[in-house]
């Protein structure tokens, strides 16, 4: 399934994308992280505990940027297994286009879910995936546009 | 199934303190969903706070111009309320047709309501009927209420102790369910209450929403003919194996109708 979405973040292009590559910054947005340790500069790997409704999971797996061009975008892409829940994949494909002094931030994520989890869920899984989107970028969003807290004089 | 904890306490004050400070503590109504997700092993949690046994929470009431209804109250019980059925007969219809037999003389109003699935048929009602839920700390308007998918304005240890719905003047719910688990694809309540006309759509979204374009027409005439040219957009709308948006979004304007000739009968 896909889900596309746009955010405007009161940011530059390259405050964006220097932001999009912090590990510190990706832990605190990413719905529900529990830890997210760099390999490289482009793997990472990631503990997630969700719970959306009745269900609760917890998924450990990785998370890879690659298509890096900065500050135009790149591509995230995340794999996890949640035990006996099964297992989520998607990818991220996210645009930086310059707005005068804001960037607007496109995204188009692609998400694939197998095991238990699709089985008795399945009419709940593009409206998750939607939830968790926003919840990301909305918080990265946020994050990266808030203005620097005021210095005490 | 994992194992846990299992607590049977038999007030809101003794379910409150099972609850508090455990991060991975649920409390349990009906059991209607919780325990078929427990049973998958999709949800793990420490310990089920069972409020089966805490009378105070059960029961239909007239308070004045309103229908209270406890937590607890089973959907089978609201259907064949004599309260319900005199004076908001539209959500004693409405709760006849939930899941099926088994699932109305076990599931509550309040597991519904606090779960909020988005194809759940409560949350419509809530919210058409601008009703009140009352919890263990405080009351929530029903705007404010539903906030996404399976989110809801309540916090950690709290549970909704009942739903206070004000009489309808003019009120029907009319659904297109799944045939297989009767959810409802789409779902639409429009009521006629002291506080104006309301039209509150389930099933088609993430979360229950209101088509405020039809409110305004049927303030003005409350027939069908005055909302049968207001189209819903399908932007945001579910789309699944059972039907795509854009036939959600058809569906949200024939439904509207019908419960509106319906309310009219």
């Amino acid at each position: 399934m896909e889900i596309k979405g746009e955010y405007r973040i009161a940011a530059s292009r390259e405050k964006v994308f220097a932001a999009l590559n912090d590990q510190a910054v990706l832990q605190a947005c990413i719905p529900g992280c529990e830890s997210l340790e760099m390999l490289s500069p482009t793997e990472m790997t990631a503990k997630v505990r969700l719970r959306i409704g009745p269900v609760s999971a917890a998924f450990s797996g990785k998370v890879t940027l690659s298509d890096i061009d900065p500050p135009n975008g790149y591509k995230i892409t995340g794999e996890g297994q949640g035990g006996v829940a099964g297992f989520a994949k998607g990818g991220a494909v996210v645009a930086l286009t310059a707005d005068g002094d804001d960037t607007i931030l496109k995204y188009d994520v692609d998400a694939q879910v197998g095991g238990k989890i699709a089985q008795v869920g399945a009419r709940l899984i593009a409206g998750t995936a939607k939830k968790l989107a926003d919840q990301f970028f909305g918080k990265f969003a946020e994050r990266v546009g808030a203005p620097p807290p005021v210095a005490a004089a | 199934m994992y194992d846990f904890a299992y607590h049977r306490p038999k007030s809101v004050a003794d379910a409150i303190a099972l609850l508090k400070g455990k991060e991975e503590a649920r409390p349990m109504s009906g059991g209607m969903t919780l325990i078929p997700t427990l049973k998958q092993r999709l949800a793990r949690p420490s310990d089920v706070v069972d409020l089966g046994d805490v009378k105070e929470l059960a029961g239909i009431k007239l308070e004045g111009a309103n229908v209270v209804i406890g937590g607890m109250t089973k959907h089978a019980e609201v259907a064949t309320s004599a309260d319900v059925k005199s004076h908001i007969p539209a959500l004693a219809e409405l709760a006849g047709h939930i899941g099926d037999p088994q699932v109305r003389n076990r599931g509550t109003m309040g597991g519904s309501v606090a779960n909020n699935d988005p194809a759940a048929d409560y949350p419509a009602a809530v919210v058409a009927l601008n009703a009140t839920v009352t919890t263990n700390t405080g009351k929530h308007a029903a705007d404010g209420f539903f906030k996404g998918l399976f989110e809801t304005a309540l916090g950690e240890g709290e549970i909704v102790t009942s739903i206070s719905f004000p009489k309808a003047e003019k009120a029907a719910y009319m659904k297109f369910p799944n045939p297989a688990s009767r959810y409802a694809m789409v779902g639409v309540f429009v009521a006629k209450t002291a506080s104006g006309v309301r039209v509150a759509v389930t099933g088609a979204g993430p979360c229950v929403f209101r088509v405020k374009a039809m409110e305004e027409a049927l303030a003005k005439n409350f027939s069908s003919a005055a909302i049968k040219d207001i189209k819903v957009s399908a932007t945001d709308l579910n789309s699944d194996i059972h039907g795509s948006a854009e036939y959600r979004a058809h569906l949200v304007g024939v439904m509207a109708r019908r419960a509106v000739d319906a309310a009219n009968k």
